[in-house]
């Protein structure tokens, strides 16, 4: 586990201060089961709306940037380089490298900038959802680099990080079977949420009687040759209610490409206006 | 105006181009920008989407390549490869030109002090991507590849006087290079013999000390 050594510690003893701080209260909804906090509704398809932009960082081949309610994304896309690593048969076909980080000011406790072992399992798990997507074999003996940082992380990371990361590989031309656009939902006794925000994903608002089927998925789907590139689950949940979810998901991110789409298109145009027809 | 995966017809009535993948008998893209539809006088129009900002090239066998050299030794040069045919690459690939491919003829007995310096830019073919353990190999054994731009001890631009050496214009003194035979008006014509019989090392006369370098790295 790699330690920050250029931090001073203190004594071994001494403990955070943040484990003494009382939690503030949150607040139960004992209101009707159908609302959630932000006005959405349990048991609905309703993903929060996005705001996507391509194109913002001008040292990178390509990049986006995504806001879906408070959870903001960035993402950069480098490449094709020349690999460096010889190690593996590369020769003919590309590689894909992910590289998924949180900022330590994204969550409510300050994080470090060294990277933990949950931000190196989110960038394999990027990985694999995104390598399906894109056109490898035409690129050989190279390498792309997918940088994505997380800017405030307020629930569904993985997903938007798919998506944003899928926008940027678009943004950066490098040819791709199609877009992987990814939905998150998090199932709650017989309800489910899609797409969650932090406090949701971490059972705070928790229904009453939910003890069984309770957990979280996460899809990386490819909407145009209807394919599923990555698949993530947390928790204990019935067959019925894992395939009912993923369905969910799906459909969760048939809603989300259609703005997906004219995000790059405004992106293309605004790179280079159309001259001629 | 395409997105990615948009369906943009079937391959009975286009051939696909570049920027677009085939499957199940249809053309769909797979990139986003323009869709470029080019009559190119057989049966079918050729279909491709491109975006404004230079493609992404990637040196492909037999491609010409524009490369400058960073080292040499006696069995093979090391370059980085600058440009692919005329788009410039964003970021540098290595390649190598071995000893045995630096010329068409007598090729056991070239030198590659003789052919090429660090610093020159050279004019190459891609023969291969290479194995696991190597970088692009390139070739010059063609009359039009070889050196195109190259400085002389004194800090000129030299000028070809043949296809195997090189003068400056400020010292006069002669280097040898293995010269491209580029089709340009600068090139003064008295072209020597390009392969076929050369004047052997051997009878070259003394070089000018100009021309050894002593801080070549050897092995």
């Amino acid at each position: 586990m790699p330690t920050d050594t250029k931090r001073v510690r203190g004594p071994e003893v001494s403990q955070s201060p943040s484990l003494f701080l009382c939690k503030n209260a949150v607040k139960k909804s004992t209101a009707s089961n159908d609302a959630r906090v932000d006005g959405r509704q349990r048991g609905q398809v309703d993903v929060r709306s996005v705001f996507v932009r391509c194109g913002l960082i001008s040292q990178a081949k390509g990049s986006a940037y995504i806001e879906a309610g408070n959870t903001k994304l960035i993402c950069c896309v480098y490449g094709p380089r020349e690999t460096e690593r010889k190690d593996e048969t590369d020769m003919k076909s590309g590689r894909l490298i992910t590289d998924m980080r949180f900022a330590p000011f994204s969550c409510r406790e300050r994080g470090s900038w060294i990277q933990g072992s949950d931000e190196k399992d989110l960038s394999l798990m990027l990985l694999e959802s995104l390598r399906p997507g894109v056109c490898l074999q035409k690129y050989p003996r190279s390498q792309i680099e997918v940088n994505v940082m997380v800017l405030e992380n307020d629930g569904a990371v993985l997903a938007h990080a798919v998506t944003c990361a899928s926008m940027a590989l678009a943004d950066a031309g490098i040819e791709m079977y199609d877009l992987v656009l990814g939905c998150s939902i998090r199932q709650e006794g017989a309800t489910y949420l899609i797409d969650p925000t932090f406090l949701e994903e971490n059972g705070y608002n928790l229904a009453s009687g939910s003890r069984e089927n309770l957990g979280s998925l996460t899809v990386a789907f490819l909407p145009s040759l209807n394919q599923i590139s990555g698949l993530q689950s947390d928790g204990e949940m019935g067959e019925d209610t894992l395939t009912g979810d993923v369905r969910t998901c799906i459909e969760g991110c048939f809603k989300l490409y259609p703005v997906i789409q004219q995000a790059l298109s405004k992106a293309v145009r605004r790179k280079a206006p159309p001259s001629e027809s | 105006m395409s997105t990615k995966c948009d369906r943009l017809c079937s391959t009975e009535d286009c051939m696909p181009g570049t920027g677009v993948y085939l499957r199940h008998g249809y053309i769909y893209s797979s990139l986003a920008g323009y869709v470029l539809r080019k009559n190119e006088g057989e049966e079918l129009p050729v279909i491709s989407v491109v975006r404004e900002t230079e493609a992404q090239l990637l040196p492909d066998v037999g491609a010409i390549v524009t490369c400058k050299v960073t080292s040499i030794n006696p069995r093979f040069a090391k370059v980085h490869i600058l440009y692919v045919g005329s788009t410039p690459l964003k970021d540098r690939f290595r390649g190598t030109i071995r000893k045995e491919d630096v010329r068409a003829t007598e090729k056991d007995r070239v030198e590659t002090y003789k052919s090429f310096r660090p610093g020159d830019i050279v004019l190459a073919k891609v023969i291969s991507l290479g194995d696991v353990q190597s970088n692009y190999l390139l070739t010059t054994a063609e009359n039009e590849l070889g050196v195109v731009v190259a400085h002389s001890e004194a800090g000129a631009q030299m000028v070809p006087i043949s296809w195997c050496e090189m003068q400056c214009p400020r010292t006069h003194a002669k280097e040898f290079r293995k010269v491209a035979r580029v089709q340009l008006s600068i090139c003064r014509p008295e072209q020597g013999p390009v392969g076929g019989v050369h004047p052997s090392p051997l009878q070259q006369g003394p070089l000018s000390p100009s021309s050894r370098n002593t801080q070549l790295p050897y092995l």
